[in-house]
């Protein structure tokens, strides 16, 4: 057995340097030919920027995935330590062994990517490296820091628990700090590319490096793609444990894999509410950095791809209030929030019609002559950002009540303060619910410079409403009496496949997404320092971006499904040393809901 | 037949991302071409042609649309509505087109009351006009309710340099393309080796029928006169390619046929 686990990692070892080998054939023959720099040249077959867009897309993915995974593991792991409950630690470890397998896939397609830039956008290379040479050798070694951090993290498990656990999840929150640190230098190059800082206009550096990594979109970047990486992780999690539960033989499987979904969720859920603020400001300090990129983005030729976006964003949205609406069923009690439901449906449903109605629509030249333009009389007031403002955070505000609902549904608050409470409670939504409206209609009336601002005391009302209705909901139901325990397992199967459907929408989001952040560069490879002067310098429409988004999405997925399969050869013939203890909740039994 | 869960979730996955993918292929499907460079230095420009290019340059390149409007009152940037005739009135002692050549080259020296400092300078890069097109968007504005006086002398000469910075090296030779296509087909007998659009078909050499896309000026001349020292396409045998063209093609022949090069886009 020993033999054919040392096999097995030999060949883990083996695959990357194989798939190097193979890549390196594809590459110019003559390691000299790089020397001579010719600006590009041409990858076969498919051309240099469909291989590095489907190459940079996928190690994103798998990237996104390994550095979001561990942050909510490790939060995860320090429950279950100071809890004392088994099935937490279960879950961490869980968690950790999907992204262990994923991890040397990652690095691999990020040298792909690497070889990818110095042999077909040779200058293009050459400059950035002029630029951020001295990032490169921190970025080796935390990469050699992480991985070997991590490894010690999966490995040293059993080894280091009991009295040695505080040392465990230290290990875990340096590896952490490890990948946030290697996200960060990522996206100071990719940063730079769209909003080049600390160099002259011929784009030699003035002054130190740091000024090209402190550039203005690096912050935002760094706080959205790390909640973003969080979202993301937590969707592919609850995504295999959907796909576990459904192929799950007994009660006792099904309701694990039924926990590590709703646990997996509940992390994508909380992070996804946040991530369209951070939105915003990204948003925000484009446009500070360069109005025409900002205008060109939300106004110019992309215009339509914000249609596009909202329509996925209403999707998870909806999909994830469903499976906690679908979740409250297998929840003794829960029957008494079941009246709000429709309310909250209705409540989506117009956030995402007003958020998916299009400023301008695509109508014949007739219509647009009986309309007086392409703008519609009545639907064009909703194609506005006054309304899909107003439209999303009341979404949020009703996600967040389905949250607050669905924590509260076996529970019944036995504190002498509880009637004040929910007073309070409910006040804070409605409050803030007519503060969004009342900035969404004032918007209307107002110089879009003025409308501009609106939206932070929107997002500030929503979030004001969030954190006051936890602090007093923590307390409330503290020691609450229990109306009965949960049944983890018995849950419709329709269920599983919205945590599919979440996973393969947030991962077509965020190729979506990638496409937007690098197509509004244009035909420059460094805004406004480096033109594009390839083949390749049109920016394709969205259609075609959307093939190559949905082919990269499936490359992605059969990839995934590969590696988790061969982790979970791992499980078969050996005794679960994280299985066996934990049975996080069988059908009847568990009383968290969280 | 129960039909396998992998195949169900793949399935529905396949359905969901195929759903997308319509609908994005439903909607307007807009391209961004970068921009072509215009020169008119040292043509032959009648006021109304030159008219003509300023507004070509005012909707494309200049992306002067996005915030400006013509004939109403746009919430960014001004109407420009009659700005021929009220740009002579803006400052004291400034003409129209002084003041629209400012506006274009220095726009926060003045603001139009109401209207936040947020236009760049058009004349750098992203945007980068070149003289020639600053020359033709200020006889466009000029156009617009006013005279059409502007020279090219009246564009600063320095203007648009900063452009050059980001923009493709630009290299014009003295050669004719023509000749430089019988020099490839007949005396260069490239065709033996390489395909150029419709000229040859010979798998032995590169196709280059793109090759300027791909390549800089600068390559094709070294590769032509040192084909070994600028290195070997991968996929293409070492050494093929002969090395005596620096002497057995004259000067003129020589620069002839890198500009047929040139010219396969």
């Amino acid at each position: 057995m020993r033999a054919l686990r040392a096999v097995r990692r030999a060949a883990w070892a083996a695959l990357p340097v194989a798939a190097l080998l193979v890549l390196a054939s594809t590459l110019p023959a003559h390691a000299q030919d790089a020397a001579k720099d010719p600006a590009y040249r041409a990858f076969p077959i498919f051309g240099s920027r469909l291989a590095v867009w489907a190459v940079a897309q996928l190690h994103l993915n798998f990237a996104a995935f390994i550095l979001g995974v561990p942050i909510f593991a490790v939060i995860i792991e320090v429950v279950g330590w100071r809890t004392g409950e088994a099935r937490y630690d279960w879950l961490a470890h869980e968690f950790v062994k999907l992204v262990f397998a994923a991890f040397s896939t990652t690095a691999l397609l990020g040298a792909s990517l690497l070889f990818l830039f110095i042999g077909y956008y040779p200058k293009f290379w050459t400059y950035m490296t002029s630029i951020f040479f001295p990032t490169y050798w921190v970025y080796a070694l935390l990469f050699f820091a992480e991985t070997f951090t991590v490894y010690l993290w999966y490995y040293g498990w059993n080894w280091l628990s009991g009295s040695k656990k505080w040392l465990h999840v230290g290990l875990g929150v340096v590896s952490n700090l490890f990948g946030v640190a290697i996200l960060f230098i990522a996206n100071a190059w990719v940063t730079f590319m769209m909003s080049p800082a600390g160099v002259t206009e011929s784009g030699a550096l003035k002054g130190s490096v740091w000024e090209a990594i402190h550039n203005p979109t690096w912050m935002p970047i760094n706080v959205h793609r790390l909640i973003a990486n969080l979202v993301f992780g937590g969707t592919i999690a609850a995504a295999y444990a959907a796909f576990r539960f459904l192929n799950a033989k007994t009660d006792e499987e099904r309701a694990r894999y039924d926990w590590m979904g709703y646990v997996g969720n509940f992390v994508a859920l909380s992070a996804f509410i946040v991530l369209p603020f951070a939105g915003y400001w990204l948003g925000r300090e484009i446009y500070a950095f360069n109005q025409t990129m900002g205008i060109t983005m939300m106004g110019g030729f992309m215009s339509w791809l914000w249609i596009i976006q909202a329509i996925l964003i209403g999707i998870l949205f909806l999909g994830s209030n469903y499976y906690l609406w679908l979740g409250m069923e297998r929840i003794p009690g829960s029957e008494r929030y079941r009246k709000y439901v429709p309310y909250m449906l209705m409540i989506l449903a117009i956030g995402f019609m007003v958020w998916a109605t299009p400023h301008s629509l695509i109508v014949t030249l007739d219509e647009a002559r009986a309309m007086g333009g392409t703008h519609h009389p009545f639907l064009g007031v909703f194609g506005v950002m006054s309304a899909k403002n107003t439209a999303v955070n009341l979404m949020i505000l009703t996600t967040f009540l389905s949250y607050v609902l669905y924590r509260r549904a076996n529970r019944l608050s036995i504190k002498p303060w509880v009637l004040t409470g929910m007073a309070i409670q409910w006040a804070a939504f409605f409050v803030a619910a007519a503060i969004v409206v009342f900035y969404g209609v004032y918007g209307y009336f107002v110089e879009s410079i003025v409308r501009i601002g609106f939206s932070v005391y929107q997002v500030g009302a929503v979030l004001g409403a969030i954190a006051l209705v936890m602090t007093i909901d923590v307390p409330m139901f503290r020691g609450a009496r229990s109306t009965g325990v949960i049944r983890w397992g018995q849950i419709a199967p329709r269920s599983q496949y919205v945590l599919i459907l979440l996973a393969v929408t947030f991962t077509w989001l965020m190729g979506l997404m990638g496409f937007a952040r690098s197509g509004i560069r244009q035909y420059w490879h460094v805004y406004g320092v480096m033109r594009d002067t390839s083949v390749d310098a049109v920016t394709p429409a969205l259609g075609y971006a959307a093939n190559m988004i949905t082919l990269v999405t499936i490359v992605f997925f059969a990839l995934m499904m590969f590696i988790f399969w061969l982790g979970g050869l791992s499980e078969k013939g050996q005794a679960e040393t994280h299985g066996a203890a934990p049975v996080p909740a069988l059908a009847g039994g568990s009383e968290d809901t969280d | 037949m129960r039909v396998p869960v992998g195949v169900k979730v793949s399935v529905f996955s396949l359905l969901v991302m195929g759903s997308y993918t319509y609908f994005a292929n439903s909607i307007p499907q807009i391209e961004s071409k970068p921009p072509e460079d215009l020169s008119l230095e040292g043509g032959n420009v009648t006021p109304a042609q030159l008219v003509e290019a300023g507004e070509q340059i005012f909707r494309t390149k200049g992306t002067c649309e996005i915030c400006h409007k013509i004939g109403e009152k746009g919430m960014r940037a001004p109407d420009l509505a009659g700005v021929g005739a009220r740009a002579a009135k803006r400052r004291p002692g400034y003409g129209a087109k002084q003041y629209l050549i400012e506006s274009l080259l220095d726009p926060g020296a003045y603001l139009v009351e109401g209207y936040p400092n947020i236009m760049p300078h058009v004349d750098k890069p992203p945007i980068g006009l070149n003289r020639s097109e600053l020359w033709a968007i200020t006889a466009f504005l000029e156009s617009l309710g006013g005279t059409v006086d502007v020279k090219l002398d009246d564009i600063p000469k320095t203007a648009g340099a900063a452009a050059a910075a980001g923009a493709p090296a630009e290299l014009k030779l003295p050669g004719d393309p023509k000749a430089g296509e019988a020099v490839f087909a007949g005396k260069g007998a490239c065709i033996a080796c390489h395909k150029a659009g419709k000229i040859g078909a010979s798998p032995v050499g590169p196709d280059l029928s793109q090759i300027a896309k791909i390549q800089t000026p600068e390559y094709l001349m070294g590769k032509i006169l040192n084909p070994a020292g600028m290195g070997t396409v991968a996929g293409y045998p070492k050494g093929v390619m002969p090395p005596m063209f620096g002497q057995t093609l004259t000067a003129k022949e020589y620069v002839d046929l890198v500009s047929f090069l040139l010219t396969l886009k």
